[in-house]
């Protein structure tokens, strides 16, 4: 039992951290820009799709495919603020509106060019670690491996840098960032090229594991979300708990009650929290 | 009001000018989305909450007048009743929730989606009751006294644009008598300055809570009707793209009015079978119109209709 | 009596914005409460209106503790409170929006049957209603405004109509803050009438102003704040030169009278 239970909460922690990587997308937009970018499951399904195209279907090898895929997300992501999302700042309704309406766009394109039927990609790294008697294949180690340490990698980043402290004053006072020097439209774009990014890494990291299919992107945001707020809109490294957490209840809690629920743990715990500590729990007061 | 009274003279009479059942049934279909959105614009556009609740009250009511009506072999009309009834208990359970903890806009739409999403689930999940994802066929047809015939089932797109526009009809009614009283004002306080109308003596806990227990209420009735028209219901009733179609529709016709969503309703239902695309076509072209409408355009057709008119009679 | 303070604090994480401040207002009085910026005044009548809960202490009304009641409630027993930026409806007009504070009259008139005016059969009523609307927006001089809609108003308009509002209300006793502040010389004095006038009708006010000429004039009584505490209390020439007040306002230099 315990075996079980373990090995639930580990494969829940790494599709956790899957989650952790969209949380960080939307908690870097919304907490910098005041931007709620709710279509950030799109450019992940983007990167993942890229990552097939070039890898199996254009024969490059995984890793190399991986790079290209993400700054075609991040190129998509440029787009759509550039035409779209910057006209939503601190407009959280608009925000979550023009993202309800790039959502549409998006996965029905996908639709076009690569049908409903979902898609897989070749093995990666075949194999996997034995520990006692779970099994942990070795691609989900790396990819849980790469998830957190860009995840840390952006928080020191961020935390320790001019440009991290810059960005977190553009975020309280727009203006008077502006009037200390930071160039305000660059650092919006580079926020977003940057969130998208890693969404697009996300769905890159996600096609060397299980397949896909155009609505990817929707159920993905949503527990991105989930984690975010888990995590506490703001805290960067709130995102990753927030997700891991979120992950790992979703894998125990399908021992416990049907499968058929699992969405419904995040749904119910999302709701805990926007009730009774919407700040999450690593976010300030 | 002349314009208003073109507008409803013209609808009751086109079966006359009109013969297309084509045309016929994408006015029914406006009419019953018309409800659904008239009702979403009573929360969203006239007391400031944008509930992502609709499709749970649209597919829960579907199933259950179905169900009732087979069940307990009970006339349509009398098994939409409890279904209203349910979708008050579920608004009053979810609203109370929501507006006890004061959530502001984006968390209010994230709860009720939460909520909405939960509830599909659990439908999607219950095998023995709707069948799952396989849905259920709806065989019955609502019947109707007519003086001469006795009690008669609707058939034909005829009779059934006359129903549901007649039920669309009723539906405006109710909520314009609601919004031209003091519970309109209520509402429009709510959505410009809660904090003004609570020290101004209005309970907002309260009149939130009836704006989103009317609206989902009158919203059900959509629901047995279109399960009932179309002869088919599953899970999909409940999903997000109800939710998007709903808001495209109030945003594109004009929040915070009548009319605005049963324009909206016409043009998104009808564009996409007048010009005949493919269904992911169409929703790249609902994605568009929503962002551009928000964007550009965001007091929809009539809202910027009714700008325009005051700003040349001014 | 009316309305009781009683130990009223209020502390903010560390700050002290209103420490043990205890008076009372007697009905038909004009309460003057002044003290520098920052002296707690507005919190005070925040924790009046029930807009903000005390941290220790009590508000009674007619001997009854208010200070747990939800705004709308107490608005409901007879206290309602301006804003020190005008608060309206902006995208409603003048006369729509003092129509919304016809709330409070409405349920006292119609109680529980008035689902009847929304099925439109209390026409009376509303008639009534109607015009208890104009005439409060005459009595504070914006009737000439009442199509214009209330964002579109001049600082001056948008505060009288915010007492407009309050007026409509019916109220026992009107919390008022600093509503002469960022008004021309005009403005002052017709405000001053306006207030006059709804004192003699009655209601009793409760008035927070550092213009300390305003309140000079107005009020029966005045109490004076500085840093959370009640520092002065008495009549209005006795506490404006009480030199813990000048202290307060002008420095310790100043403390001579």
């Amino acid at each position: 039992m315990t075996q079980l239970v373990l090995g639930q909460a580990l494969n829940g922690a790494i599709i956790g951290a899957m989650y952790g990587i969209i949380a960080l997308g939307i908690t870097l937009t919304f907490g910098i820009t005041g931007i709620v970018n709710f279509a950030l499951g799109e450019f992940m399904m983007i990167g993942a799709y890229a990552t097939y195209a070039l890898a199996d279907r254009g024969g490059l090898p995984y890793p190399v495919a991986v790079v290209p895929a993400c700054l075609i997300a991040a190129a998509a992501g440029y787009l759509s603020n550039k035409a779209f999302f910057r006209f939503t700042r601190n407009n959280l309704v608009n925000g979550l509106l023009v993202s309800i309406g790039l959502i549409s766009i998006f996965e029905s394109a996908s639709m076009l060019l690569w049908t409903a039927t979902p898609v897989e990609m070749h093995f990666v790294l075949p194999g996997a670690l034995r520990l006692g008697d779970i099994g942990l294949p070795k691609m989900k180690l790396v990819v849980f491996a790469v998830i957190v340490a860009v995840i840390v990698a952006t928080y020191f980043a961020l935390a320790r840098t001019w440009l991290g402290r810059a960005s977190f004053a553009y975020a309280q006072n727009p203006e008077a960032a502006m009037l200390m020097g930071v160039h305000t439209p660059r650092l919006e774009t580079a926020v977003m090229l940057y969130s998208t990014g890693l969404a697009g890494l996300g769905g890159a990291l996600y096609a060397s594991l299980y397949s896909l299919e155009p609505a990817m992107g929707g159920v993905y945001v949503l527990k991105g979300m989930e984690a975010a707020i888990l995590g506490g809109i703001g805290s960067l490294m709130g995102s990753l708990w927030g997700g891991v957490i979120l992950g790992v209840i979703e894998g125990v809690g399908s021992i416990f009650l049907p499968t058929a629920f699992r969405d419904a743990y995040g749904l119910a715990v999302l709701v805990a929290i926007l009730l009774f500590r919407p700040s999450g729990l690593f976010g300030d007061e | 009001m002349t314009g208003q009274a073109l507008l409803w003279g013209g609808l009751y009479a086109l079966p006359i000018f009109v013969r297309s059942d084509f045309l016929l049934t994408i006015f029914i279909f406006t009419f019953i989305y018309g409800i659904l959105a008239v009702t979403f614009d009573l929360i969203f556009g006239f007391t400031g909450q944008l509930s992502m609740f609709h499709p749970a009250v649209f597919g829960v009511s579907a199933y259950m007048t179905h169900l009732l009506a087979v069940h307990y072999k009970l006339p349509f009309w009398a098994a939409t009743v409890p279904s209203a009834a349910a979708a008050i208990v579920l608004a009053i359970i979810v609203g109370s929730i929501c507006f006890k903890f004061r959530l502001k806009t984006f968390y209010f739409a994230v709860v009720t989606l939460a909520f909405a999403e939960m509830i599909r689930l659990g439908v999607m999940n219950w095998n023995s009751v709707t069948n799952g994802t396989l849905g259920l066929v709806v065989a019955g047809k609502p019947t109707i006294y007519w003086p001469g015939s006795g009690i008669v089932p609707v058939k034909g797109p005829i009779a059934w644009y006359y129903l549901t526009l007649v039920c669309l009809s009723l539906t405006v009614l109710v909520c314009a008598r609601c919004l031209r009283s003091w519970m309109g004002r209520c509402f429009g306080a709510i959505r410009l300055n809660e904090d003004l109308a609570r020290t101004l003596g209005i309970n907002v806990f309260r009149y939130k809570l009836l704006s989103f227990a009317i609206g989902n209420a009158l919203a059900s009735f959509a629901g047995g009707l279109y399960g009932y028209y179309t002869g088919y219901i599953d899970p999909g009733y409940l999903g997000i793209n109800q939710s998007m179609e709903v808001l495209a529709m109030v945003l594109l016709g004009g929040q915070g009015t009548l009319v605005g969503p049963i324009v909206g309703s016409l043009v998104l239902t009808g564009l996409p079978h007048a010009i005949d695309l493919r269904a992911e076509v169409r929703s790249i072209l609902y994605g568009a119109i929503l962002i551009f409408t928000i964007l550009v355009m965001p007091r929809g057709i009539v809202g910027t209709l009714n700008a325009w008119r005051s700003r040349r009679g001014a | 009596m009316a309305l009781e303070v009683r130990g009223l604090s209020k502390h903010f994480a560390g700050l002290v914005a209103v420490a043990e401040v205890s008076f009372r207002v007697a009905p038909g009085e004009i309460l003057g409460i002044i003290g520098p910026n920052g002296s707690g005044k507005t919190t005070l009548l925040s924790m009046m209106a029930g807009l903000l809960a005390p941290t220790v202490g009590s508000v009674l009304w007619k001997g009854r503790e208010i200070q747990r009641l939800r705004p709308d409630l107490i608005a409901g027993l007879g206290i309602v409170k301006t804003f020190q930026n005008p608060q309206v409806f902006a995208e409603l007009t003048v006369s729509d929006n003092v129509l919304v504070a016809s709330h409070l009259a409405l349920k006292r008139a119609l109680g529980a049957r008035r689902g009847l005016e929304v099925l439109g059969a209390a026409q009376a009523v509303e008639h009534r209603l109607a015009a208890r609307v104009g005439e409060v927006l005459a009595l504070c001089n914006i009737g000439a405004a009442a199509q214009q809609l209330a964002g579109n108003l001049s600082y001056g308009e948008e505060k009288m109509l915010g007492i407009a509002m309050a007026l409509m209300c019916d109220p026992e006793l009107l919390l008022l803050d600093e509503p002469a502040s960022g008004l021309g010389r005009d403005e002052v004095r017709n405000l001053e009438t306006v207030l006059d006038n709804v004192h003699t009708a009655g209601t009793t006010l409760c008035i927070v102003d550092h213009k300390i000429g305003f309140l000079r004039g107005l009020a029966d009584r005045v109490i004076a704040l500085n840093y959370g505490q009640m520092i002065a209390e008495g009549a209005p020439e006795q506490v404006l030169n009480d030199p813990a007040v000048v202290e307060a306002y002008l420095g310790a230099g100043h403390a001579r009278a």
